[in-house]
């Protein structure tokens, strides 16, 4: 335990202005005198190694000593995910190792004749760096050409045109009378808002696409049908516009979706990247961007199959933004908003709502409660004004259960289409229906899914309730709880997908904007960036049926295609023979055959949904295990953070590591904020460029 | 950067050299799979792109090329050219014909009805995907012939933005992936050709050529540079001696090519069958929509002056027959009401006349690099003053005026003007809403890109008066693009909304002049708003024909006075 405490990175001479950019290194001034020796014999042993010019091979001999310590991190690589900055050779970066500011340990002498032995020993550098990340490749370019600033703008610039491009292609439902597609009912809801008085939107039609989302999609269906109207009122004329098949409206309703996306979703991206990662370099940060920007997944059904999506994941996206800016309110505002534009968001009210538990009790008493008071006097009235045109005195109180009632389908079954989830998958050999009436399976579901996403609930009080603060402590700027909130976001949105009732396969992109954001952060050769990747492909997969019948079967090839090798995605480079690697090589063999397979044989008559069954049994193993890896992240972090449980009071815990030491490293565990230290990796310190010693110096 | 990092540079230059030296060894690497990161990248980017715009707008270009698949497929050569099943007729030459043929052999294994001459106006998934697919994977000629001009090239950092530029470019986009041509795979013939005379096997430069010429006679604008280089530097030696065996090889070379393509014609007698498809000389002065070239000035100045004289009455002729013809768009004689009628042999005259200029300066300079600008004249002059010139030819000035790029700062403000105008003259070729807001955003990116890398190489330092107020007057019309483009997009809809106004509300016209609003004059037929209709393209052509005018004396200019100023990198091979 002690080790592990006392391994992990260091709070960083943040007042300094000296930074080295390696964390390794940095963190072997925090180990013992002795190990560091070891590493130190280890670096020398490896001398080749370290001096060629990509730093991850250099180091891979002092690996193992961070990995223990950083394994709750899950950054089995301690290098730093960048690599060498292109100015900054090698041998620049390790000279100025001696001159690291905390001068605690003295490097050998050694070190510097190592410099010597390198223009004897290394091959010279290559000149084709062998950079697998297309994304990464560009930024590097951008940085040298010294356009740099133009990174952001073109890069979302990109995105809109590739979003654009997606949308000249066909939709849901596109030519297939009477019932259409997710298109005609998105279109329909501007239709009969713009049209009807508010009481009847949930009561018009309901075998025609009835309205079934909360009402901020209804607020915002008006307002762009309101648009519509003004530009063409034949598009959202009321009944006679069913089935509009125009190229007008057609490009309105896909601009529609672009233009909110660039509100809300692309706004809260930036957001992200500049919050969560902000101890990570900028460069590193628009890599992110990037990443996210183009998520294979959300881009296919929102801009192809068509959907609102980004918005109700930019505004759950805000609302973690806002949490790790410390603004519980407008956090939790936003989760409401997001929550009152689709129900599925819902999935992560778990986390959200543990998170914000949590920190109440983490802060004591009296400001926990202060701030509970507060969320809670926020978060009904949010809700009040939204469903403010169902209650008296603006209706008769029996009015909300329109809404409700259609918001809430506990009528339908447990599964409708093939859905890579439990029930589907298991009623493959086990057939539910017949054993079970459907009131059950109802009941058994939503146990299920409470059984799914409490770990993580749980190691959220249990962490706050290990580090709460003293009584009349000023609260710190960060909470510890922060970089759990991610892996609870996944494994309560997972749970749901998993477990609940009435899912479809589109749902899979709530427990992707979780796994994508820890993804966009990670090294190319960590586990998280492994399970990241995985998740976004066999997501994407895992729509193929419904991609298929949207006939978007060319941009599936295209934007997976683009996407991966955005990222330099590889699963041979992970971590070798990993179970990750294992698994994805296993999930990518089996996609693959079974898109061969899909090419070459029509399904015999008898099983006419043969290959979307085979879909879903490629799929569901895999959501599972990532769904169990993120509990396992979440215990092992709560191990890290809260210690091992509770064999030490919480009145001595501080006496573990030594009572000298104890104020550091609270002050340690409290600053692990974002993703990037998460993930183990700070931005060390570095040396000036004004300090470093100069190549002949080093040489002489 | 790259370029001045010492380490690179031996690296990169020393295959440069032994191109040079021995233009034999080549063969070795006829088909470059050394390609680097960064190539295989934009290959990905692009190709990812145009996998999307697979069910984007397609013109009538789309089933002309199908039914060419079906006339090469199901009929014999010798009706090839005298089909008339449909009204889109085979109108190319032979050998486009030929490779027309090749494609539809797979076409019909994957599709038979893609090859059913009657089949017009297919429009299944599988031809979709099949001629798009042909478009993508023919353009990957230009891909390879752009990137051995990086190989062999004095800056290779350079010279890979600018073939990444070429290969990016929005014109191909929006000609071929959207509108639906393949340009791409003509103009990568077009600039290997160009890559052989860099490399001085300046008699395979005049054989692909001519190879072209027998895939789309349009490239005969260039043909006048082609002649006068290959004449003069390969005919001719340095001493003035005529090379009696190069110009014997030479001529015997093209003559063949000529023969392969023409010769199962000759054979059947169709020849003139065959060029009178090729040559149709039943055609306007402007295209439907007029192509931003110097006649699109002079009809704009003929409308207005129309204008002008209707209202003040001066005493001037009118020819009634030019005031209904010029600004309906159709295909078809355009008379002016005003100023002289333009005739065929005028345009021609015109343009040889600006043409030899061009050439006799080439003739004393016959060097690579006056050569490329040579021919971008050459193009350009034919471009502005040729009779009936399609928008679409504007890609003939652009493509060479990219390889003069980064030459100096003179060539580049050049090429961005000429490709930014050029472009945008694009921009009328797609009108349809979803494809227009691609077409801008990818066009935009481009310029972005292009120009963001390439100006600080270039930059010089203004060193006198007229320079810096030339500069300013060019940076203010580029930034007439933007407003021109919100014009262009909000002016239908508004044109739309008040027709929907006034269609909902019948009243007699009963016209109320308010301080922003004046009466339009009363319209003696109801095609005010046809004519307003007309009103964007108009202006886009307008504007852009005087960039384009612009660029063409900036060019000419430049062209020359090249000796008596600073020489770029091109100078050097």
């Amino acid at each position: 335990m002690a080790e592990e405490l006392s391994a992990l990175p260091p709070d960083g001479p943040r007042k300094s202005s000296h930074r080295i950019r390696t964390i390794s290194v940095n963190s072997m001034r925090s180990l013992p005198p002795s190990s560091l020796h070891a590493q130190r014999s280890h670096l020398e042993y490896e001398r080749p190694e370290i001096l060629a010019p990509m730093p991850r091979p250099a180091l891979a001999g002092s690996r193992h000593l961070l990995e223990n310590s950083a394994q709750w991190l899950h950054a089995n690589s301690p290098e730093s995910s960048r690599q060498v900055s292109p100015t900054l050779s090698p041998r620049r970066r390790f000279s100025s190792l001696p001159h690291s500011p905390t001068q605690s340990i003295k490097f050998p002498a050694s070190l510097s004749s190592l410099h010597e032995a390198e223009d004897a020993e290394a091959p010279p550098p290559r000149e084709k760096e062998s950079e697998p990340a297309m994304a990464r490749r560009w930024l590097r370019w951008m940085h040298k050409r010294g356009v740099k600033a133009w990174i952001v703008p073109s890069a979302l610039l990109a995105a809109t045109c590739v979003k654009f491009s997606m949308s000249l292609g066909s939709y849901s439902g596109q030519g297939t009378p009477p019932m259409f597609g997710d298109y005609e009912a998105q279109r329909h809801w501007m239709e009969l808002t713009i049209h009807l008085p508010i009481q009847r939107w949930y009561t018009y039609d309901l075998q025609y696409w009835g309205l079934d989302y909360p009402p901020l999609t209804a607020y915002v269906s008006w307002l762009c049908g309101v648009v519509g109207h003004w530009l063409e009122p034949s598009w959202v004329a009321l009944d006679s516009s069913r089935g509009i098949e125009t190229e007008g409206s057609k490009v309105f309703m896909r601009s529609s979706v672009a233009l909110l996306d660039a509100l809300i979703y692309v706004p809260a991206l930036v957001m992200f990247t500049r919050i969560w990662q902000a101890n990570r370099s900028k460069r590193t940060q628009n890599l992110a961007l990037v990443t996210l920007l183009f998520q294979p997944a959300l881009l296919l059904i929102d801009f192809g199959h068509f959907q609102y999506n980004s918005v109700m994941l930019g505004f759950a996206l805000l609302t973690i933004n806002f949490f790790a800016w410390e603004q519980d309110l407008a956090g939790a505002a936003c989760f409401v908003l997001s929550l009152g534009f689709k129900q599925m968001a819902l999935y992560y009210a778990p986390a959200i709502g543990g998170y914000l538990l949590a920190k109440c009790l983490y802060l004591g008493f009296v400001d926990g409660g202060k701030l509970f008071l507060r969320l809670a006097l926020v978060t009904s009235l949010l809700f009040i004004a939204l469903f403010l045109p169902f209650l008296p005195p603006f209706a008769p109180i029996s009015a909300i259960l329109d809404p409700i009632s259609r918001i809430f389908p506990f009528a339908r079954g447990l599964f409708e289409d093939k859905v890579a989830n439990f029930w589907c998958a298991s009623n493959v050999v086990f057939k539910w229906k017949n054993w079970a009436s459907s009131a059950f399976l109802i009941k058994l579901s939503a146990v299920l899914t409470a059984l799914g996403f409490l770990p993580n609930v749980l190691v959220f009080l249990r962490i706050a309730w290990q580090t709460q603060l003293p009584q009349g402590a000023k609260a710190p700027s960060h909470t510890p709880i922060l970089p759990l909130l991610p892996y609870a976001l996944l494994t309560s949105s997972m749970s749901f997908f998993l477990f609940s009732f009435q899912v479809h396969e589109k749902t899979i992109l709530l427990p992707l904007l979780p796994i994508t954001l820890l993804l966009s952060g990670a090294p190319i050769d960590s586990t998280i960036f492994g399970w990241g990747a995985l998740a976004n492909n066999v997501a994407v997969f895992s729509m193929w049926p419904l991609l298929k019948r949207d006939g978007l079967g060319v941009q599936y090839i295209a934007l997976t295609v683009l996407w991966n090798s955005l990222l330099g995605y590889n699963p041979l480079r992970l971590p070798s023979r990993s179970f990750v690697q294992l698994l994805s090589l296993a999930v990518y063999a089996a996609a693959l055959g079974l898109h061969v397979l899909e090419l070459l044989i029509t399904p015999p008559a008898r099983y006419p949904d043969l290959f979307a069954v085979l879909n879903v049994l490629i799929s569901t193993p895999v959501f599972v295990l990532l769904w169990l890896w993120s509990i396992k992240c979440g215990l092992e972090m709560s191990w890290a953070l809260g210690g091992l449980g509770n064999a030490v009071p919480r009145s001595q815990r501080t006496s573990l590591v030594g009572d000298d030491d104890t104020p550091a490293l609270i002050r340690k565990m409290r600053s692990v904020s974002s993703i990037g230290s998460a993930q183990g990796r700070r931005r060390a310190p570095f040396v000036e460029s004004e300090q470093e010693p100069s190549i002949d110096q080093v040489l002489s | 950067m790259e370029a001045t990092d010492p380490k690179v540079k031996p690296q990169d230059s020393a295959p440069t050299s032994s191109y040079f030296q021995y233009p034999s060894s080549r063969r070795k690497s006829w088909f470059p799979f050394d390609l680097e990161t960064s190539e295989y990248d934009v290959l990905l980017l692009s190709t990812s792109l145009k996998l999307l715009l697979f069910p984007a707008y397609r013109s009538t270009d789309f089933e002309v090329h199908r039914n060419w698949l079906a006339i090469t497929y199901s009929l014999p050569i010798s009706k090839w050219y005298y089909d008339t099943t449909s009204e889109w007729t085979l109108d190319y030459p032979p050998f486009f014909a030929y490779f027309e043929k090749l494609l539809s052999i797979p076409a019909s294994f994957i599709d038979p009805k893609i090859v059913d001459l009657n089949n017009l106006n297919y429009n299944a998934w599988s031809v979709i995907a099949y001629q798009r697919t042909t478009v993508i994977l023919s353009e990957l000629v230009l891909g390879v012939a752009l990137i051995r001009f990086i190989r062999g090239s004095v800056d290779p950092s350079t010279q890979r933005i600018i073939s990444a530029s070429l290969f990016l470019h929005p014109g191909f986009l929006i000609v071929d992936h959207i509108h639906f041509q393949y340009n791409g795979f003509m103009f990568g013939i077009l600039l290997w050709s160009i890559l052989m005379a860099r490399n001085g096997n300046k008699l395979a430069s005049g054989v692909l050529f001519a190879v072209l010429l027998n895939f789309k006679h349009i490239y005969m604008y260039l043909a006048p540079a082609y002649f006068v280089y290959l004449l003069r530097s390969f005919c001719i030696s340095p001493s003035g001696q005529f090379e009696i065996k190069n110009f014997l090889s030479l001529a015997n070379a093209v003559i063949a090519v000529f023969l392969v393509s023409f010769g199962p014609f000759i054979v059947m007698g169709q020849i003139p069958q065959v060029l009178s498809r090729l040559f149709p000389f039943t055609r306007g002065l402007n295209h439907a929509y007029w192509a931003p070239n110097a006649w699109a000035l002079v009809t704009a100045a003929d409308r207005v002056l129309l204008r002008y004289v209707s209202r003040t009455g001066a005493d001037v002729a009118i020819n009634i027959s030019g005031v209904a013809s010029t600004s309906r768009g159709l295909v078809g004689d355009t008379i002016f009401a005003v100023l002289p009628t333009v005739k065929p042999i005028h345009t021609f005259i015109i343009t040889v006349a600006f043409q030899s200029i061009a050439l006799i300066k080439l003739w004393f300079t016959p060097t690579y690099k006056s050569f490329l600008t040579a021919l971008t004249l050459c193009g350009y002059v034919s471009y502005l003053f040729g009779w009936h010139v399609h928008e679409k030819a504007i890609l003939l000035v652009l493509v060479p005026l990219s390889l003069l790029a980064a030459e100096r700062h003179a060539y580049f403000r050049t090429f961005i003007l000429a490709s930014v105008a050029g472009v945008f003259s694009l921009f009328p070729l797609i009108f349809t809403p979803g494809e227009s807001i691609v077409k801008v955003l990818y066009s935009v990116l481009w310029v972005l890109f292009v120009y963001l890398p390439l100006t600080r190489r270039v930059y010089e330092f203004p060193r006198s008066l007229s320079f810096v107020i030339i500069d300013t007057l060019e940076k203010i019309y580029l930034a007439g693009f933007p407003l021109l483009q919100l014009f262009v997009t909000l002016f239908p809809i508004l044109v739309a909304r008040r027709q929907q106004q006034s269609a909902a509300v019948p009243i007699v016209e009963t016209c109320i002049s308010t301080a922003d609003f004046t009466c339009p004059e009363p319209d003696p037929h109801p095609a005010g708003v046809a004519a307003m209709e007309f009103l964007p393209l108009m202006l886009t052509s307008v504007y852009c024909a005087v960039g384009l005018v612009w660029g063409f004396c900036r060019l000419m200019f430049v062209y020359l006075n090249e000796e008596t100023t600073y020489q770029g990198p091109l100078s050097r091979i």
